[in-house]
């Protein structure tokens, strides 16, 4: 990270720092302390890959695997909130295809049984799932800059499901409609662990400055 | 079918001897909420209690209820009922398990699987919202169910959940389970009653919703229970150490809110602890902190090996400390090891007067063998009847070979690696445990019973009343104590009555074991349950009228939440930790979701009466059975009667002295006579009346009592 610092100084920059990396591990970054302290992680943990970050519209969505216990509440809060209904399938932040065999070598009935996490919509400054829908249902909010998909105009053809490179959009088998995260902070508000959480953008601005100064 | 909300609509129907899968409307078995509720009125009218539970027309009845999935904390759970072939009578039982395939079921669109039939060859149930299929299981048939859970899950997606029963199912130990996500089962022998039926296991993706009513009231009361109502595990609602909001702490310094500041998950992949801090009772994103079940259980050298907490869907108390117990490595045995009680509790009574030696930290020798131990079991599938496995064990392992070898003989014991026991290698256990699974050798009729074991071994029925401390059946059912006289009173020995197994009722010991000073506890029960039905610990008072209301409380509660589907570890939010409450919880909040979920208006007084309806089909279920196998439906002395030492324990001390829970046998019988007078059973026979059930609107099951010969 200490070739960004510089470019630190408003939230909004920040923040397009951070989509660069957003959804990816941090491992290989070097965090200023004042930072993993925002983050609630520690070095080591960004080391081994542990920890995630996002970059949303209020601020630095932070998942820390080592934290994560796989109770769900985020995609049940998630579908409750958003949807109206609990499910885990189409919620808009995903643990259950993660939960028991990742894919990856990681799960509750793998080798490595421990490490399950809830991932989620990167929100792409070049959105594969915007780019590739033929009804041009899926938009940036004006304010926020998140993309949402616009259900009078979604055909549940799923295309941004296939488009997405982690398959992230799903289409509702009961309403035939496409839908993902649009940021509201659901999952992050009811995590019983904290593995999931938010550091808001002046925040995460003032304390990459304030590393900055430190040098 | 109407849309519903909280119910998925539909009930499943397998017959595994035609290969016919079809669906029904669930809509009828409302009155029964689901779960359990739902499965006994489906075992009443569609196998008797005159069929053997091994007939090929026998079911397994997995059942999920409106709240399951819900998004209702803690509702992440699965009833499963069938037919025991262990206990007296060989009447109606349920399994119970936890994890995540519960809530899937509901969200592939279906209120309970109905299995009957018995399958000609190996095969798993695949179930993906309306496609659903049997296949073949050939390939995992002897395998173990932490291997056979990922391989059904390899065959299937990775969004599915599994379930499956292990070798000791398939041989149809009687001691059996069906194991879900890490440690996770259901038991009381449901994994012989699969294997019987050449089920491995079930395996579930749905893609649907849970729908429900009032999605704002549901996250509002879910906010409202996280925030002022929740406590740690079994809702213990005062920390084990002192914290600085908190005004008190665990009276005893310790309870299962066990998470506090130094405490730590100490064995990360990164290596850097993650403390569990203090957790005040409105943070709700600390609650997951709270229970550090590994710390409970085996004290601050658990932090060495926990990786994290883990448990349920939709719970934010993670009752299952994840381990990487490395030392197990040495003797080429699982290192990643999970369990949440019994499991993980008494693998060391399999080595009766050994010292057992540390293994790679000072006071680790108790955890490693008993994770050793939990692993083994649970992927063998062997249940362990709370812990009568493990004592009927010590019972055996403790005697002189002379003794010994006139059980077994002297080649099988011979045969044992009795040097692994006495030099404490974890090994040792996991081939007894094999043994038992098995099914291999005169031992493992340890595995089919201690009523069986009593009669391979010529055991009398007295055995059952010696007070030596590996004894803890309260009847000659051969089940044992759950929270009973020790913990409740009089109260714990009648809701422990029952049952066709150990109760499972945790209403009481949520409370005795909360942390809190007895008085503060003793008043949010007094307020709630009436004066005089909370003893003092070691300090009984002879039985009165609260304290018999209580009893038949806690039971119809334990079946409300076996039906709804509710974790009974947790609910009801009898206590709270906040001090603004005065520490009261709030009884009325499960009603409350239920009505903010189903659309319909619920009260805590109907959901008792579901409850206690449950109860009566029980009892009925029950003497039928008695009158069928046990030559008399009198139940009240062949299923109620109560064993010697509950009474004759602690010579030194009379009933009602204080420094002892012993029970005075006059005092009892009143107990009896005035609980089932309150429940409107007969007094001499313990059997529901016919007024009283139809009372109920059970009127076919008056009648069949009555045809029977049994009121």
């Amino acid at each position: 990270m200490s070739e960004e610092k510089k470019g630190f100084d408003t939230k909004e920059v920040t923040r397009r720092q951070f989509l660069k990396i957003s959804g990816v591990s941090l491992a290989g970054l070097v965090l200023s302390t004042p930072l993993l302290t925002l983050m609630g992680c520690t070095q080591k943990q960004v080391d081994e890959g542990e920890v995630m970050v996002w970059a949303m519209p209020q601020g630095l969505l932070v998942v820390n695997a080592s934290r994560c216990v796989g109770c769900q509440r985020c995609e049940l809060n998630c579908s409750l909130s958003n949807d109206g209904a609990a499910s885990t399938f189409i919620s808009r932040v995903k643990i259950q295809r993660k939960l028991n065999l990742d894919g990856a070598g990681n799960g509750l009935l793998s080798e490595n049984p421990w490490l399950y996490f809830p991932d989620t919509c990167r929100q792409c400054e070049d959105p594969a799932c915007g780019k590739v829908c033929p009804q041009q249902a899926i938009y940036a909010d004006e304010t926020t800059g998140v993309r949402k998909v616009d259900q009078e105009k979604c055909i549940g053809c799923g295309a941004c499901v296939q488009a997405c490179p982690w398959h992230m959009p799903t289409v509702n088998p009961e309403t035939k409609k496409s839908s993902k995260c649009i940021a509201c902070g659901a999952c992050v508000a009811g995590c019983p662990s904290g593995a999931l959480s938010i550091v808001d953008w002046d925040a995460v601005t003032s304390a990459a400055q304030d590393a900055y100064k430190d040098l | 079918m109407a849309e519903t909300f909280g119910w998925a609509g539909k009930l499943l129907r397998v017959d595994l001897s035609t290969g016919s899968i079809t669906t029904e409307d669930s809509a009828k078995y409302q009155e029964y909420i689901g779960g359990m509720g739902m499965a006994y009125r489906i075992m009443y009218d569609e196998a008797p209690m005159d069929l053997d539970p091994y007939d090929e027309k026998a079911l397994v009845i997995f059942g999920v209820g409106p709240l399951t999935g819900s998004g209702v904390p803690c509702s992440g759970r699965m009833n499963i009922t069938f037919r025991s072939t262990w206990s007296k009578g060989h009447s109606i039982v349920d399994a119970h398990m936890g994890g995540h395939i519960g809530p899937q079921l509901k969200y592939a669109g279906y209120d309970g699987i109905v299995v009957t039939g018995i399958s000609a060859k190996p095969v798993y149930l695949k179930i993906e919202d309306d496609k659903v299929s049997l296949e073949d299981a050939s390939a995992v048939w002897g395998k173990g169910t932490f291997e056979s859970n990922a391989w059904l899950i390899e065959q299937t997606g990775r969004e599915f959940e599994a379930a499956s029963i292990g070798p000791a199912g398939e041989n149809l130990m009687d001691y059996s389970t069906l194991n879900t996500s890490f440690g996770n089962a259901g038991g009381a022998g449901v994994g012989a009653a699969l294997g019987n039926k050449k089920l491995k296991g079930i395996v579930i993706r749905g893609t649907g919703t849970v729908k429900v009513a009032d999605p704002k009231k549901v996250l509002e009361l879910s906010s409202y229970m996280m925030g002022n109502l929740i406590g740690g595990n079994n809702n213990h609602n005062v920390p084990a150490l002192p914290q600085s909001w908190a005004e008190f702490s665990a009276v005893s310094g310790k309870n299962r809110w066990s998470g506090a500041p130094g405490r730590v998950w100490g064995h990360t992949p990164d290596g850097e602890e993650i403390d569990a801090g203090e957790q005040p009772y409105n943070d709700i994103n600390k609650i997951a902190y709270r229970c550090l079940k590994g710390v409970f259980d085996f004290g601050e050298v658990a932090s060495n090996y926990i990786i994290k907490s883990g448990g349920c869907q939709s719970c934010p108390i993670r009752c299952y400390t994840q381990y990487e117990i490395d030392p197990l490595a040495e003797y080429d045995l699982p290192i990643h090891n999970s369990n949440t009680c019994m499991p993980v509790l008494y693998g060391n009574y399999a080595y009766p007067g050994v010292e057992l030696k540390d293994f790679k930290y000072e006071g680790d020798a108790k955890m490693v063998i008993n994770l050793a131990w939990s692993h083994a079991v649970d992927d063998m599938g062997l249940w362990d009847n709370y812990g009568n496995i493990n004592r009927d064990l010590k019972w055996f392992l403790s005697l002189p070979r002379e003794e010994a070898v006139g059980y077994i003989g002297e080649e099988e014991y011979d045969s044992l690696p009795w040097d692994w026991m006495h030099d404490g290698d974890p090994r040792w256990e996991v081939e007894i445990i094999r043994r038992l699974a098995m099914g291999e050798g005169k031992l493992s009729v340890i595995a089919k019973g201690t009523l069986a074991m009593m009669e391979a071994f010529g055991l009398p029925k007295e055995w059952l009343d010696r007070a030596d401390g590996t004894n803890s059946n309260l009847m000659y059912c051969g089940f044992p104590n759950h929270h009973g006289p020790a913990e409740a009173w009089q109260t714990g020995m009648l809701y422990n009555m029952f049952y066709n197994r150990d109760c499972m009722i945790h209403e009481i010991v949520c409370e005795t074991g909360s942390g809190a000073p007895y008085e503060v506890t003793k008043k949010v029960m007094e307020d709630f349950f009436g004066e005089g039905c909370y003893d003092k610990s070691k300090a009984y008072t002879p039985i009165n009228e609260n304290k018999v209301k209580l009893a038949i409380y806690c039971a119809a509660d334990k079946n409300f939440h076996d039906s709804s589907t509710l974790c009974n570890w947790m609910w009801p939010m009898t206590q709270s930790p906040s001090k603004e409450r005065d520490y009261h919880g709030d009884l009325d909040l499960q009603a409350d979701f239920m009505t903010a979920v189903t659309g319909k208006t619920y009260t805590q007084d109907d959901l008792q009466e579901f409850g206690k309806k449950i109860l009566h089909m029980l009892r009925v279920m029950t003497a039928i059975s008695f009158k069928l196998n046990c030559d008399s439906a009198n139940l009240r002395t062949e299923h109620d009667a109560i064993t010697g030492w509950v009474f004759d324990k602690e010579p030194d001390f009379k009933p009602f002295e204080e420094g002892t829970t012993k029970l005075d046998r006059e005092d009892m019988k009143k107990a009896m006579d005035m609980m089932y007078t309150e429940l409107g059973w007969d007094v001499e026979t313990g059997i529901p009346t016919a007024e009283t059930l139809k009372a109920y609107g059970l009127e076919d099951m008056a009648k069949d009592l009555a045809d029977r010969g049994i009121i």
